[in-house]
């Protein structure tokens, strides 16, 4: 179906982002330009707010450097030299070269690189899936936030979409866990608000002090990494005080007389000594949890980066059913909603057209991949990005940037900036902006879908993520109708309309609308598990993970629908402390290289790479900081705003230093997102971060990293 | 760069950003607002809500944004937040007419 665009116009669009928050966006189009975007004030969650990184978007479409055309490599890989192309020239090179390279080597030798640069229905996670499925190319596993995660949840608590957001207004007692909402999921703030003005305490743990943390009344700040002897510890104090909610877990949960044997060792002066939490806090930290009823804990995604971090949610998912938060509205644990939502997934990713045994990649991997460090057969001769900027987000960046230099790789980008790792491409694709083109989104922080409708065309000869593989599709000779449905038809056949949560939910509404809640209870009587029915194998609260018996896994959302190949390694079926790999308090010996546990959390203005290329954005996050508790500075000379060195065995990097309590002892802050292209040292925080992965879901461990800070 | 209230806001005193920020971070004085610049998230939900347009992302003043982002900040450590709708002042109407924004 082809649409008009209007001249002028209020076209009712959709942010993005891979941002919890999914808000509905009002473009402003005047002359077939866009002049403005604010928020939507109808829309019940988003409420009319944007945030610092969307609130000028037009800035994006417009902005001088924006990818336009196709380019082809004219200097160095990495150069940035580039000169323009047709698209058939840049469709048939690419034909030519895969072609090539599948005869040589197989269909493997090529891999896809992506994840949530643009997170819609039709352009986002799942675009490329069936054209790579059925290309045959290498599985990517793209375990970038919250897989290690939502592998623990779903083996606690099932894929549920769990409490509603929305519902947090009726908490009596708010804990978030691991989660910079004031920066990262700000919409959900006026709920938590709301909560606190009817009288519920708010409890922050994060090692960061930070704009959220400001607002708590309890900020507790365990060492990075030891959240699970944290939670751990509140389940033995629940358990030994008799808080337990003796009904709720008869009925609803299996493994308390194991979880409890288990637990015994945890006691709060373990967890004392792990995260340096003071002992009598954190016995009436779980009091205090248990009692005031309904609680709610709300977790980020920076929980699962460490050594342990899968078992920190599994123990966290335990907490709810423990003390019976589940009854009622306001209470239960907040983690991924999106499970909420009748999304067919078998149709996004097509794993049926895959080649069965196709090898899988982790995508935190992609440097060694492309180095010979995973001792691939076939190494990897075609790289495809599209939807993410592996140089600023992955590990172990100069290894990467060694493996994007390599002469006989021939990369291709879909981007809409000649990011850090564009500038590697031998080709470069130009990709629309959200205001040039139409998805439908849904939400991982929120229950309503949200239509995002093209407000105007698309600059230069930029296209769609979905117009990007219909054209790849063609010229691969893929024949299959499936290949060239339009985007309207994707978004219809990627839900059930059918589903319970649809009903009275059509397109034409959400035409008018712009946005539609599910069909869900209203969230003040709104308790989705107040009677169990929790989807787990046993319809339990699983404390002891029957699925546990099958190992290590990630959900196949997170790769391409893939079954194969999973790790397996052996996982406890009972939630356990595994300390930090790394930056433990065992590191912080006298004499230990690297020192410092060093963390990387997202900036205000960016998300990851995404606006660090913009002058707004800059002016609030300016350059890259490293901040740093007073006691670690004086003892290394550094004073607020010195330049320092950032180092470790991996790579360093240089940062402006800033001497303040954001940071606590022993642990430095440099938070991330700006382009290596800025950056004094021609590196940025990823590239002191680790390959390894955490204990479940491919989880990556970049709170779980040990560096040393010198004197640039 | 914060949000801050320009003097398009004296004698006016509209609140429908008061009630729009998520953050509470708006300090009234008798006579107009204030931001605290500190406590601004960037959301830019007030912007349009302004019957006067008195509220800008500091980013966008040619000249003098150091000096508004101070003034803001000043006058929000003395005085107390306002975090609910109240009636412009008497003067407000007369005032955005002579402001035609």
């Amino acid at each position: 179906m082809t649409r008009t665009l209007a001249h002028d116009a209020t076209v009712l669009g959709a942010c993005p982002h891979d941002c919890p928050d999914t808000c509905s966006m009002l473009v402003k189009v005047a002359q077939g330009k866009v002049t403005g975007v604010q928020g939507n004030p109808a829309h019940p969650f988003t409420k009319g707010r944007l945030c610092a990184k969307t609130s000028h978007y037009q800035e994006r479409v417009y902005h001088p450097e924006r990818l336009l055309y196709p380019m082809r490599r004219s200097g160095p890989k990495g150069s940035g030299a580039f000169e323009r192309i047709s698209w058939d020239e840049a469709l048939a090179t690419i034909g030519e070269r895969w072609r090539a390279i599948i005869e040589a080597d197989g269909p493997t030798a090529i891999l896809p690189y992506s994840y949530l640069g643009t997170q819609g229905i039709v352009n986002g996670l799942t675009v490329g899936d069936p054209f790579f499925n059925k290309l045959g190319a290498t599985i990517s596993e793209r375990t970038f936030c919250d897989s290690g995660a939502s592998t623990a949840y779903v083996m606690t608590v099932g894929p549920t979409p769990g409490m509603d957001p929305e519902s947090l207004a009726h908490s009596r007692f708010i804990i978030l866990w691991a989660c910079n909402v004031l920066s990262t999921n700000a919409h959900l703030w006026p709920f938590i608000d709301q909560a606190r003005k009817n009288g519920a305490k708010l409890v922050v743990i994060d090692p960061v002090r930070t704009g959220t943390t400001a607002m708590a009344d309890l900020h507790l700040r365990p060492r990075p990494g030891t959240d699970a002897a944290l939670a751990l510890a509140m389940i033995h104090v629940i358990i030994r005080e008799g808080l337990v909610d003796r009904d709720y877990v008869d009925r609803h949960t299996i493994g308390f007389d194991e979880l409890s044997a288990h637990v015994a060792p945890y006691t709060p002066e373990f967890a004392a000594a792990e995260t340096g939490i003071d002992a009598g806090i954190i016995w009436s930290l779980a009091r205090d949890y248990a009692s005031a009823q309904p609680s709610a804990i709300r977790i980020g995604v920076a929980i699962e980066r460490s050594a342990g971090g899968g078992q920190v949610v599994r123990a966290i998912a335990c907490l709810p059913a423990l003390v019976g938060a589940w009854r009622r509205p306001g209470g239960g644990l907040l983690q991924l909603p999106l499970w909420a939502f009748p999304v067919r997934w078998d149709h996004l990713h097509r794993a049926d057209l895959a080649t069965p045994g196709t090898r899988v990649i982790n995508q935190w991997k992609l440097g060694a991949a492309l180095t010979g460090g995973l001792k691939l057969d076939p190494p990897i001769r075609a790289l495809f990005v599209y939807n993410s900027n592996p140089l600023v987000v992955a590990p172990d960046q100069l290894r990467l940037k060694e493996g994007l230099a390599r002469e006989g790789l021939f990369t291709v980008v879909s981007e809409q900036f000649i990011t850090d790792t564009a500038r590697y491409a031998d080709l470069l694709l130009p990709a629309t902006t959200q205001v040039e083109q139409d998805d439908l989104m849904f939400s991982w922080g929120h229950l309503y879908l949200t239509l995002n409708r093209q407000a105007v065309v698309p600059q230069g000869e930029a296209i769609s993520n979905a117009e990007l593989f219909r054209r790849l599709a063609a010229v691969m000779g893929f024949d299959d109708p499936f290949f060239q449905r339009s985007d309207d038809t994707i978004l219809r056949e990627s839900l059930d309309w059918d589903a319970p949560t649809m009903q009275g939910i059509s397109m034409e509404r959400l035409e008018k609308q712009g946005y539609a809640r599910l069909n869900l209870p209203a969230a003040d009587v709104y308790a989705p598990h107040a009677e169990g029915g929790f989807p787990t194998p046993s319809g339990m609260v699983e404390m002891k993970a029957s699925m546990a018996a099958g190992g290590n896994f990630v959900l196949p959302t997170f790769r391409q629908g893939s079954h194969e190949h999973q790790s397996g390694t052996p996982v406890p079926a009972l939630p356990t402390y595994t300390p930090p790999r790394e930056s433990g308090i065992r590191e912080a010996v006298p004499g230990a290289r690297h020192p410092l546990a060093m963390m990387s959390p997202k900036s205000h203005s960016f998300l990851n790479s995404t606006y660090a290329n913009h002058r707004r954005q800059l002016a609030r996050d300016r350059e890259q900081r490293l901040y740093m508790h007073p006691l670690d500075a004086e003892a290394r000379g550094i004073r607020s705003d010195d330049l320092v060195r950032v180092k470790n065995d991996r790579g360093a990097f240089v940062a402006v230093a800033k001497v303040g309590d954001e940071a606590m002892p022993g642990v430095v802050v440099a938070p991330m997102g700006y382009w290596i292209a800025g950056s004094r040292a021609q590196a940025t925080p990823a590239a002191l971060n680790p390959t390894a992965l955490g204990d479940l879901g491919g989880a990556p461990t970049f709170s779980d990293n040990a560096v040393e800070v010198e004197r640039a | 760069m914060p949000h801050v209230v320009t003097d398009a806001c004296t004698a006016c005193r509209y609140t429908e950003c008061v009630a729009i920020c998520p953050v509470d971070c708006f300090h009234a004085a008798d006579d107009r607002l204030y931001i605290d610049p500190d406590g601004c998230i960037d959301c830019a939900a007030c912007v349009p809500v302004c019957p006067v347009k008195a509220i800008v992302d500091a980013f966008d003043l040619a000249t003098g944004s150091e000096e508004l982002i101070a003034l803001n900040r000043q006058r929000s450590r003395e005085l107390p937040v306002i975090d609910g709708k109240s009636a412009p002042l008497p003067t407000a109407e007369a005032r955005r007419q002579s402001l035609n924004p």
